[in-house]
């Protein structure tokens, strides 16, 4: 949907809004039609009802039983693995196995105990490692309406003070739903993850293999920035912090 | 040795996967299914599949669209000759009202209730935009559908919860 489309009528606008109620085109007919401006704030606010209506509780963890693939075998991108192409683990198969058993049981402890054992910069780096799509250089922005999708009026108000947002994504941090944004900084790519439900008492320092961060502590949220290691963070915090507030 | 730490990667490139993604399958399928035990089901199917296919995953970023993809294919399989379009809210099996039932609280039980009642092709695009934050652009994509149907489709399925909800506050203004 573009902001181009300005001289919708009543109907075509609500059928935007209610297809997509981030929409924000046809501003001009919007400004004038209280009726309009009704239905979107009525469609919005249902949005937040319909997310929170469909957060499932997930069941724990258990994976199947996976079968042994030979990956020198081409066959293995194929769907299916007859038991027959199973091969014996020789001696240094057993570290594999190992190294298996430790990852499960590091999966098991974390879905059993909880995410105490697991703090909130690991699961952010963690995070980080499964979207390299959003660490990207570009210079096209998101549009509004995908900005408002993303970050929901219902969670928090986001002005383009933080700088060019070129990614955004809800994405899940310890089991919550959460913003996931990026903007261009000097080095590159700069990840924001808002996270309302998130509280932490102090900034927490982020350090990976390539990357640095920080995890700000703000209301009763916190909002995570990381960057390239060489990337000045310092101007971008502030800009986010400035730019952002919970709606709660 | 190299057959080992390759056999290690694999398998760890694949735990972090689940461990980040697993919600958001369950979730997808549980929505798709209405049914708690068949999406418990569906994801293990799903997982044994993408543990058999994980070299085909080359782009990481992909990564939660192709599972996504995975969990929808194995419900397609599963509902492959019974698919059910409609479920009678009164006559649930344990199973269907198990996904229902959480902590209550009114308003999230009443629009649950509904978007549960809501026919396959209007709750999908729902789920997926609402929830995955996909845009309509990448939901035509995944449902394999024009993105103007899926508009349409958005569109019917928010009318058809806002009525919903409009008759479940006049009842509720009745009782009182």
């Amino acid at each position: 949907m573009s902001t181009a489309n300005e001289m919708m009528n009543c109907e075509q606008y609500r059928q935007a809004v209610a297809a997509e109620p981030a929409f924000d085109g046809a501003a001009e007919h919007v400004s004038v039609c209280a009726a309009c401006q009704a239905f979107r704030d009525e469609m919005r606010a249902l949005d937040a009802g319909i997310a929170k209506a469909l957060q499932l509780e997930p069941p724990t963890l258990t994976l199947p039983e996976l079968p042994t693939i030979d990956v020198q075998d081409n066959d293995a991108q194929d769907n299916v693995v007859s038991l027959a192409s199973r091969r014996s683990l020789p001696t240094p198969g057993w570290i594999a196995l190992a190294a298996s058993v430790m990852l499960a049981a590091f999966i098991g402890i974390r879905m059993f105990a909880g995410v105490d054992n697991i703090s909130l910069a690991d699961e952010v780096l963690a995070h980080l490692d499964h979207e390299p799509a959003a660490l990207v250089v570009s210079t096209t922005p998101v549009t509004d309406a995908r900005l408002a999708s993303v970050v929901p009026a219902t969670v928090a108000h986001m002005d383009h003070g933080a700088g060019l947002i070129t990614y955004a994504r809800s994405c899940e941090i310890n089991g919550k739903t959460v913003p996931h944004l990026v903007i261009q900084g000097e080095r590159g790519p700069v990840t924001i993850l808002l996270m309302p439900d998130e509280p932490v008492a102090v900034a927490e320092t982020l350090d990976g293999d390539n990357v640095h961060g920080v995890i700000l502590p703000v209301g009763n949220g916190s909002i995570a920035v990381i960057g390239a290691r060489d990337e000045p963070l310092e101007r971008i915090e502030k800009s986010v912090l400035s730019s952002v507030a919970w709606s709660t | 040795m190299n057959s080992s730490r390759t056999d290690a990667a694999r398998r760890q490139k694949f735990d972090q996967l689940v461990v980040v993604f697993h919600a958001d399958m369950y979730r997808y399928a549980a929505w798709l299914c209405r049914d708690k035990a068949i999406a418990e089901d569906v994801v293990q199917e799903a997982l044994l599949r993408a543990w058999k296919s994980l070299d085909a995953l080359r782009d990481e970023a992909a990564a939660k669209h192709w599972l996504l993809t995975i969990v929808r294919r194995e419900n397609a399989r599963h509902f492959e000759r019974r698919r059910l379009e409609t479920v009678d809210i009164d006559n649930l099996t344990a199973s269907q009202s198990a996904l229902l039932a959480e902590a209550p609280d009114e308003q999230r039980d009443e629009l649950r209730e509904a978007i549960y009642e809501l026919e396959d092709e209007y709750r999908e695009p729902l789920v997926l935009q609402v929830m995955m934050g996909y845009s309509t652009s990448e939901i035509a994509e995944l449902m394999g559908l024009k993105q103007g149907a899926i508009l349409t489709r958005l569109h019917r399925a928010r009318l058809k919860l806002k009525d919903k909800v409009a008759r479940d506050n006049q009842a509720r203004d009745k009782q009182e």
